[in-house]
């Protein structure tokens, strides 16, 4: 596997199935790294996080380390954060402001387009050192929508539109909610890790049919969800109590693919009209004087519960936020969320949402903590070599065009988002970089 | 007023902490919350010196409501990630009565809390400083806010499930 012949990664994915070395071979993992993270499109950040000529954070594209920053033109830099002399990280915080990049080793100092600004005692460089050769490297391909920032670390590839565009409308869903039309990245974060795959979170995120039972703890004797959105009295129906089996509304949402591995659930079943408190109230109220009413009632009508742009980030239109999934290792994996600011949301429903999002996915929540146990499991399960496959075929065959959204069409508890994931895992991986 | 050197008895102070951790290494969740007044929070903050529970994301701010919630899943006989379920060992040390009004009966309390979780052949230690608000009620308190600042709290964490 190690050389990654096209062939040999093709018999790992069959229709409904895929081969657990997915999951659990190192040498693929290895693969993975170069062939998908080295060259898709990656969520890196938003705007908002670096407001400021000089701001900027850090973070990672699969696993090589970069930073970005807001340069004094204005535009927002992707760089590979390390030093071209001896190969140091430069910049150490996980956020901040700095003119000039230095690195703690020798003082070479960049400036936040990446270029080699000075470099201590120069008289000592070669004749042929060249500062223009020896600036940060830099992502060879950065495109923003909507001020979220993705890079490609390959210079050739599919277009940033190609990648991104059928996924825009769900990006406007969540921007569209913030009655100035932007929305800010700038209320923490929640960071969490798990000893698995990072494709067990990826595939996760559009998973419906796990719920009922991965998630029974945070269902109550009614089968109902305990509330999770600021205005909601009570969560979804996910449990039919007198049958004992998954509620039928639940039953009935409905997910979505739109080829690149991407791909969106409905909503659950929440929109009763009855979402009222006095943050939400006041909320609406702003963003229908922005807006006009009936495009705030559009707005507010929950159209999509997970959105996934694949392969390393998803959009929650419930909780709002969004997440980014970042590979250690094959079997060990980070997850960072960010909570959504609406910008010109009255603080109380900013504040709301922010809250309510400790009690679904922070580290300590009542939801993501189930999940992260089934991805332990899972990981420790699919060690064994003793049985090969695992199952994706639920709902094989039923998928349906839905030529309304350009999309196709499956039951949110099939297995339809998966396969069209590994289409794509396969589309990367059978292609040497 | 500053109580720090005030002369004011810590002992009842470090006898209801001492108590408080061992309602939670024996998992009398129910219990731990009765401690809380009704308008009591809970507070672990996912950054050091962070201001405020509303503006920022916490790894735990729970009202009573929210902490009911909590605490009816802990005792949920489906909740994977306590199956098996931790085994903790609280030590809490260093108390420093930090504000006292005896107006008002409400106390700051300062502490060391170290946590040694145990869990699925897996043993991790949780450890930091903790701030408890304590209202006097009869003999004893009820807390206003117990405010965990764990020395890690803006690292990853792998899933936590009991309070510390």
């Amino acid at each position: 596997m190690r050389n990654g012949h096209a062939e040999e990664i093709a018999k790992l994915i069959e229709p409904g199935r895929v081969h657990r070395r997915v999951y659990a071979d190192p040498d693929l993992f290895e693969l993975e790294m170069e062939r998908i993270f080295g060259r898709a499109w990656l969520f890196v950040g938003h705007g908002s996080q670096v407001p400021n000529p000089g701001d900027y954070i850090t973070t990672e594209l699969g696993r090589q380390p970069v930073i970005m920053c807001r340069h004094r033109d204005g535009s927002v830099q992707v760089l590979l954060n390390r030093c071209t002399h001896r190969g140091a990280k430069v910049v150490n915080e996980r956020k901040g402001h700095a003119p000039r990049l230095v690195c703690c080793y020798h003082g070479w100092s960049y400036d936040t387009d990446g270029r080699l600004a000075s470099v201590p005692v120069p008289e000592g460089c070669g004749e042929g050192f060249d500062k223009e050769a020896l600036g940060l490297a830099r992502a060879p391909r950065v495109g923003e929508y909507r001020g979220f920032v993705f890079a490609s670390l390959a210079a050739d590839g599919p277009s940033f539109e190609d990648h991104i565009g059928p996924m825009k409308g769900n990006i406007d869903d969540l921007v569209d909610r913030a009655p100035d039309g932007t929305l800010a990245l700038d209320a923490g974060m929640h960071r969490y890790v798990y000893n698995g795959n990072w494709k067990l979170q990826v595939e996760n995120v559009l998973d419906s049919y796990h719920v009922p039972f991965g998630h029974a703890s945070t269902v109550n004797k009614d089968g109902v969800q305990f509330a999770r959105r600021e205005g909601d009295s009570k969560g979804a129906a996910v449990i039919e109590t007198k049958k004992k089996e998954t509620a039928g509304s639940w039953k009935d949402r409905k997910s979505y693919i739109v080829g690149n591995g991407h791909g969106w659930t409905s909503n659950t079943t929440l929109d009763d009209g009855k979402r009222s408190s006095p943050a939400f109230d006041e909320y609406k109220r702003v963003l229908a004087e922005k807006v006009g009413a009936d495009r705030a009632n559009q707005i507010l009508t929950p159209r999509l519960h997970n959105s996934l742009i694949y392969p390393n980030m998803s959009i929650m239109g419930l909780n709002i936020h969004v997440r980014v999934i970042k590979p250690i290792a094959v079997d060990r994996t980070e997850v960072t969320i960010y909570p959504i600011r609406l910008c010109g949301a009255p603080d109380s429903m900013n504040f709301g949402n922010i809250r309510l999002l400790n009690v679904t996915h922070s580290a300590a929540s009542f939801v993501q903590t189930d999940d992260l146990e089934s991805f332990v499991r899972a990981q420790k399960g699919l060690r064994s070599n003793l049985t090969d496959w695992v199952d994706i075929s639920r709902g094989l065959g039923h998928e349906e065009p839905d030529r309304e959204l350009n999309a196709t069409r499956g039951l949110a508890t099939h297995e339809m988002v998966v396969r069209a994931q590994y289409k794509a895992w396969l589309g990367y991986m059978r292609e040497a970089a | 007023m500053d109580a720090a050197n005030s002369g004011i008895d810590r002992a009842p102070f470090e006898l209801f902490l001492i108590h408080e951790a061992a309602l939670l290494d024996g998992r009398r969740f129910r219990d731990w919350m009765a401690l809380f007044a009704d308008d009591g929070t809970y507070w672990v903050p996912a950054v050091p010196d962070q201001q405020s529970p509303f503006s920022e994301a916490s790894l735990f701010y729970d009202d009573r409501e929210l902490m009911k919630t909590r605490v009816e899943r802990l005792e949920h006989p489906r909740i994977h990630v306590q199956t098996p379920p931790s085994r903790t060992a609280h030590l809490v040390g260093n108390v420093v009565v930090e504000q006292a009004n005896a107006a008002d009966g409400e106390f700051t309390v300062g502490s060391t809390v170290i946590m040694v979780e145990f869990r699925d052949d897996a043993q991790r230690v949780f450890a930091g400083r903790q701030s408890h608000r304590l209202r006097r009620d009869g003999a004893s308190f009820r807390i206003v806010q117990k405010r965990v600042d764990l020395i890690n709290c803006d690292s990853a964490f792998e899933a936590m499930a009991v309070p510390i």
